[in-house]
């Protein structure tokens, strides 16, 4: 019949948005795809021009991106008056398209240019395009959460910001008790196999109970949990393992980072000034005055610098030597509070310096006629005979030398002991250059906590060494500490500026363990990743106990449908219920992961010195970083919901009706 | 004479059920005026609840129109849709779909709240809906506690709740006893008389069809 076919009496067809449109893909776009070049040019103007830390740039220029993808998402779904899901999946194609192409293509290329993207690509490719391929799937996420939540708000036709019954139906969909709330919660605090030992323990109680009771003939009800309020509590469950994981582990990665941060600042200045061109940096003591006045600066010390071999007996070990000031280098450095055995000011008046236990027992031996070769207690006796000083100069007249932990155990030698300082740059002999060899005493044993400068790093008085190597008075250059260690990089910037640039030049403790810090930096952002799939397959869990509940009411919603409610409302119900898993859930994992950290803190987990040189694992809580964590938390399950939500608002109100 | 407050032309509405297309209107045309009070009859599978649903904007008709003072409804988009429904129709179904986890008196908030009213003005509108229909004093009770008679007072409640031009009740006494039926019946004619409520009444009760003033019967897709 022909009424079945579109007559010439139906009226237009009901105007239905397109499902791809200009308007809103071009919005979309600007968010998507400058969302990264935002990124940029915000941290080079923070950064640089207003000298901002660099953690400090970084943060507010991803936040300002994130705020742009965000609105370029919202004006294409407010235009649209829809979720503009296609726009915004075609923009952020079209990004990655771009970065993996041209960027990947040409970067290599582009060296001269000051881009920040050649960090990742001298760290290989596979960094550079996992990478940009980040950069695109955070930049598309983040504008369709801008667009669902445009949508929530203004889909309506107006701009409805409320939450007024959809909670009220939505709190009557997932009921959580304070007691079920509970329960979760110390499932999984207890690992969750204790807790569900226990919760079946309760279970069969409870069979047991319903048995007797049916025996008794007495009525008897049982609670029964519905499946979606299972799911839910699953989902909970879920967010708040993946939480806890990632508080913890990026808390004691930062706990790493920071031991390590203050081992290098401890041991090292937080800058250096140098002067190019070798060993004419005669004027330091006028230099040193004129970086004291820069603000910022809080010390500076005179050093110089030479690599060496030691040697005590038939012990040899190459070191890094560095002649030092002992009255200011206490300003820069950690080395006078790390010093274990002797003192470091000895090295300036060495005749203070102890008689070594060795000579001691030997004087003690000869005085009450004992033998040589009597085994003496601690240290062991160095296989081939003890260092003993050079025949021709008394002990006490030798200037004194202060040596790492590590280093002192391979050399074999303690306070008062000689070492010999071998430098390959000697003087000229007969048979040409020689190396000159001079003996020091230690006068004292650091031990910083890092096994490489404990193993490589000697130090002498700086008077000493400029005789020893000789300079004259020249150094290698100066070391500063800062009042911010954060703000090193722009305080450097104005040292320099005060000493006129060329021939100076400076470094920060970034730059001079770069690689070291990047390192870690990555490993964090790549730990991050991996357990950020924890909450990703959590919000997966969301969507799926979400679509469960949409199938369950769907005639709960085909009636608030035939009351009125829009599509934008119908969301907002099942929008809320996720954003409540995921707060809950999120909740839980915070709370587990500050216990466990404060745990870790408190009672310690020993870890073996030996090997990681550290006596417990470290931890740090960084509130920032909990903050990202449960941002990311909420922001996933917020995601996980658009696709039930979507189902709900579309459903016909006839198909609920109709399912009786 | 002005036009009438619901219009409907040539509404037909096909079904596919398996790949076949199944004929449940096959050109409905009918003018409804203000204040109307109409009792459409017919057999089981004569399209009555589907019309309601076309006319009430639950369902989208596979052709012909639906003109509501003139404007036709297939021209509004969701949004205007929801707002129609909102504040111009109230709808009674025939098992009452209360939302079982609320109360009597949220129930018939619910439309107000839907309609972003103000939550006491909300509770104030329901209360005088519910009194309205004779049940002030089971306000707090839930659906499942409530008698069938009862559950569908509350139902009209609901649908009456933001006064409504036009009320489009399926059925309204199809699962009730002689007596709460009559009840139910009184109360429309009052709602009628005393809100100048325009309604179409789905029912299989002929007693009810009887008393109304205007009768459409519907068999096998066609008014006849």
């Amino acid at each position: 019949m022909d009424q079945t076919t579109t007559n010439p009496m139906s009226a237009a067809p009901r105007p239905v948005a397109p499902v791809f449109a200009a308007g809103s893909f071009a919005l979309g776009a600007t968010g998507v795809v400058l969302a990264p070049v935002v990124a940029a040019v915000l941290h080079v103007i923070l950064g640089d021009r207003f000298g901002l830390p660099a953690g400090t740039a970084t943060a507010l220029s991803l936040g300002g991106a994130a705020l742009w993808a965000i609105a370029g998402g919202g004006a294409a779904a407010a235009v649209g008056r829809r979720l503009a899901f296609y726009e915004i999946l075609a923009a952020a194609l079209v990004l990655l398209a771009l970065s993996l192409g041209p960027v990947v293509l040409l970067l290599p290329r582009l060296r001269g240019l000051p881009l920040p993207l050649h960090a990742w690509e001298s760290q290989g490719r596979v960094v550079l395009v996992v990478g940009l391929v980040l950069v695109g799937v955070a930049s598309g996420a983040l504008a369709f959460l801008g667009s669902t939540l445009s949508y929530l708000f203004t889909g309506s036709g107006r701009l409805d910001p409320s939450f007024g019954y959809e909670l009220y139906i939505a709190r009557s969909h997932i009921r959580l008790s304070p007691r079920m709330l509970v329960g979760l919660f110390l499932i999984v605090v207890t690992g969750v196999v204790p807790g569900l030992l226990a919760g079946v323990a309760w279970s069969l109680w409870r069979d047991a109970a319903e048995r007797r009771a049916a025996r008794r003939g007495e009525p008897h009800e049982r609670p029964r949990l519905p499946a979606t309020m299972l799911m839910t509590l699953i989902s909970i469950g879920g967010v708040a393992t993946g939480v806890w994981a990632l508080t913890v582990v990026l808390s004691v990665m930062s706990g790493f980072e920071a031991d390590l941060k203050k081992k290098i600042l401890g041991a090292h200045a937080h800058g250096v000034v140098l002067k190019y061109g070798q060993n004419d940096f005669a004027e330091w003591k006028q230099v040193m005055d004129r970086v004291r006045t820069v603000p910022g600066v809080a010390a500076a010390t005179p050093f110089l610098y030479n690599e060496v071999m030691l040697s005590a007996g038939n012990n040899l070990t190459g070191s890094v030597l560095k002649g030092i000031d002992p009255a200011t280098v206490g300003g820069v450095t950690d080395l006078s509070r790390d010093m274990e055995e002797g003192k470091l000011e000895w090295l300036s008046r060495p005749s203070d310096i102890p008689e070594s236990r060795r000579a001691q027992a030997k004087s003690l031996r000869e005085a009450i006629g004992g033998r040589e070769d009597v085994a003496t207690a601690s240290p062991p006796p160095p296989k081939g005979g003890a260092a003993e000083p050079g025949p021709e100069r008394p002990r006490e007249k030798l200037p004194g030398i202060v040596v790492g932990r590590e280093l002192a155990r391979s050399l074999r030698v303690g306070v008062g002991d000689a070492v010999n300082v071998v430098s390959p740059f000697g003087d000229i002999g007969p048979a040409g250059p020689q190396p000159k060899s001079r003996p020091f005493r230690v006068a004292g044993i650091f031990y910083s906590g890092m096994y490489e400068y404990d193993a490589k790093f000697a130090y002498l008085d700086l008077a000493e060494a400029q005789r020893f190597f000789g300079t004259g008075d020249s150094v290698t250059g100066l070391e500063l500490k800062v009042a911010d260690v954060d703000a090193a990089r722009p305080i450097m910037r104005r040292v320099l500026g005060a000493l006129d640039g060329y021939p100076y030049r400076t470094k920060d403790w970034g730059e001079m363990n770069r690689n070291l810090f990047s390192a870690l930096a990555m490993e964090k952002i790549v730990m991050a990743v991996i357990l950020g799939f924890i909450v990703l397959v959590a919000s997966f869990i969301i969507v799926a106990t979400l679509v469960m509940l949409v199938l369950e009411k769907t005639r709960e919603i085909a009636v608030l449908k035939s009351m009125g409610a829009g599509l934008p409302s119908i969301m907002k119900i099942f929008v809320a219920e996720g954003i409540v898993i995921g707060a809950v859930g999120t909740a839980f994992g915070l709370l587990l992961g500050l216990g466990t950290c404060l745990l870790i803190d408190k009672v310690g987990i020993p870890l073996d010195p030996e090997v990681y040189y550290i006596s417990n694992l470290p931890v740090l809580i960084e509130p920032a970083q909990f903050a990202l964590v449960a941002l990311a938390a909420l922001a996933l399950s917020y995601l996980a919901t658009i696709y039930p939500a979507t189902k709900a608002s579309r459903l016909r109100p006839v198909d609920g009706l109709r399912s009786e | 004479m002005d036009a009438p407050l619901l219009r409907i032309e040539a509404l037909t509405k096909t079904y596919l059920l398996g790949g076949r297309p199944l004929e449940v209107l096959r050109g409905v045309s009918l003018d409804i005026a203000e204040g109307d009070l109409v009792a459409l009859t017919g057999p089981s599978g004569a399209g009555k609840s589907t019309f309601l649903h076309l006319v009430g904007t639950l369902d989208e008709p596979t052709g012909g129109r639906v003109l509501f003072e003139s404007r036709d409804l297939a021209s509004l988009d969701e949004e205007d849709l929801a707002r129609f429904r909102n504040e111009t129709v109230g709808f009674v179904f025939q098992s009452h779909h209360l939302l079982p986890e609320f109360s009597a008196l949220e129930n018939v908030m619910m439309p107000a709240l839907v309609g972003r009213r103000q939550r006491a003005e909300a509770r104030a509108l329901a209360a005088g809906s519910l009194e309205r229909v004779g049940l002030a004093d089971r306000m707090e009770h839930r659906p499942g506690e409530l008698s069938g008679g009862e559950q569908q007072r509350v139902a009209l409640a609901r649908a009456l709740v933001l006064e409504p031009r036009l009320l489009l009740a399926d059925e309204p006494t199809g699962n009730l006893d002689p007596q709460t039926a009559d009840g139910i019946h009184a109360l429309l004619h009052d709602l009628n008389r005393s809100l100048g409520i325009t309604a179409v009444v789905v029912t299989h009760n002929e007693q009810l069809a009887v008393s109304l003033p205007r009768r459409v019967r519907l068999v096998a897709g066609r008014l006849v």
